[in-house]
């Protein structure tokens, strides 16, 4: 009987704490006039934060945030739209998710702590940060910087010769499509790269692993390295490519039955070097210990 | 004409000279007195045990210098060897994540002061950096950082065997750098208004 009732109080006290949890949460909705080229800058500390472009030169903003978080603020002047969600300094309270519009062609800056980052048809800028939460990014034609700590980077381009540059310490990062110039750094994360027409990549790892797979420029230059992460690199190239392909410790392999020749007589290290088609691009591989793989077909 | 005397006399075999020869007088009374005029060593030794013993000092000195000049340059060239004249004193403080044991102090290769300030002071306060992270998030930072000192342990000694190694060097090069965006990025993102 007695434990029955303490049952019955602890159920009760948990219907109220769900239901002042319930009042605390919160929706904010607001619309400002934007132009069509500004400086969008958003900032959320957990949560989540979804952008999407569309051609209207306004900012629309819909939040919904708990209990925890000091609200939504929001200011435009001069072509320059700032929204903030306000919260305590600790990590992991009130959490607010974001769903914002702007033009597409704006300047988009996010700042996030473990809020995860999505972005969609935004084509201007995008500047986008988070410490331990997850981006994921459209990309168009325009720069696009991407950094996280703990967070993976996925990034969906559409060959389109952009400007990417991506790095983090321990995410992944992986991108879909890409085009134009890519530079991607992480230090135990891995780099998986599908290309669409690239002109130019660049991948360093510590010890993740990197794969590019997919189609070159013509002249294109691929650059890739890491200690001990392995490295494999498929794409083909109109012209083809020089390749050179250098390891410590670590075992190169080809599609193109080519054998690695030994650095040295007595110590150890590999290099592989030759040309395919034409030599227009340029293939570059370094590793301490990680294997290599180099084909020039997917 | 006179007779020409003996020491005048033409000598024309050795054998016509006399087997020996006394001298007018005594000769040692002179040479003792000229030998005690000379001052006696300290030590009571002859100038010729004296010289013999400088010879010694000497040669030992010799000894000790190509000995101190040997592991001068073998220090000095010979990567992994903590203390060498040619590179900064290590003034890290220590550090959170702990090296590998077989770790090289980075100090043998990387010796320019603005680095080791920037790199002490990262350091320094990377402790209550990472503990002002989310535990899942310190874990995986940890992860990180310890991968880099393992691929620069891992780099330093591979280069202590082939030194010259252009390869090993840029990737040692490389992962200094990386060691340095992470350290900020880990001081930036500790501070939550600022981000990253």
């Amino acid at each position: 009987m007695r434990n029955g009732l303490c049952l019955a109080g602890a159920l009760l006290l948990l219907l109220a704490g769900t239901a002042a949890s319930a009042a605390n949460d919160q929706t904010f909705d607001r619309q400002v006039p934007a132009q069509p080229r500004g400086v969008v800058e958003i900032s959320n500390v957990s949560g989540n934060i979804e952008v999407s472009g569309w051609d209207r030169s306004e900012v629309s903003v819909h939040a919904e945030h708990a209990g925890g978080s000091e609200g939504v603020e929001m200011s435009s002047e001069g072509g320059h739209t700032a929204i903030k969600v306000r919260q305590p300094a600790s990590y992991g309270r009130g959490q607010a998710r974001l769903q914002v519009k702007i033009p597409k062609d704006s300047e988009l800056n996010v700042s996030a702590v473990s809020a995860d980052v999505t972005t969609s048809g935004v084509l201007g800028v995008q500047r986008l940060s988070a410490i331990s939460g997850k981006i994921t990014a459209e990309i168009a034609g325009a720069e696009v910087e991407l950094k996280t700590v703990s967070g993976s980077v996925q990034v969906k381009g559409h060959g389109q010769p952009a400007r990417l540059r991506a790095s983090t310490v321990s995410g992944d990062v992986h991108l879909e499509h890409g085009g134009g110039d890519i530079e991607a750094g992480t230090v135990n994360g891995s780099l998986i790269a599908s290309l669409d027409g690239a002109r130019s990549v660049r991948a360093h790892t510590t010890s993740g692993e990197v794969r590019v797979e997919g189609t070159l420029a013509r002249g294109a230059t691929v650059e890739a390295s890491s200690v001990s992460g392995n490295l494999t690199v498929r794409a083909s190239a109109d012209g083809g490519f020089a390749y050179e392909v250098s390891s410590f410790s670590g075992h190169i392999s080809d599609c193109f039955n080519k054998n690695p020749e030994r650095v040295s007589e007595y110590g150890p290290g590999s290099r592989l070097s030759g040309t395919r088609g034409e030599g227009a691009g340029h293939v570059r591989l370094k590793t301490m210990s990680g294997n290599v793989e180099l084909c020039d077909r997917r | 004409m006179t007779e020409p005397s003996n020491t005048d006399r033409k000598v024309t075999s050795l054998r016509e000279l006399p087997q020996s020869i006394e001298p007018p007088h005594d000769l040692w009374p002179g040479i003792e007195a000229r030998l005690g005029a000379i001052p006696a060593a300290a030590d009571g030794a002859t100038p010729a045990q004296r010289r013999a013993v400088r010879m010694r000092w000497l040669a030992a000195a010799a000894m000790v210098a190509c000995v101190a000049i040997g592991v001068w340059v073998g220090r000095g060239l010979l990567p992994g060897t903590a203390g060498s004249g040619v590179v900064a004193v290590n003034t890290n403080p220590p550090q959170a994540v702990q090296p590998p044991v077989n770790a090289v102090p980075h100090e043998v290769y990387v010796s320019d002061p603005r680095y080791q300030e920037q790199r002490a002071a990262l350091v320094r306060g990377l402790q209550a950096r990472l503990a002002a992270l989310p535990p899942a998030e310190r874990d995986k930072v940890t992860a990180s950082l310890q991968a880099i000192e393992k691929a620069k342990a891992d780099l330093e000694q591979a280069l202590g065997h082939d030194p010259s190694n252009a390869l090993l060097q840029e990737l040692l090069v490389n992962t200094y750098q990386d060691e340095m965006r992470v350290l900020t990025d880990v001081h930036e993102a500790s501070d939550p208004g600022r981000g990253i």
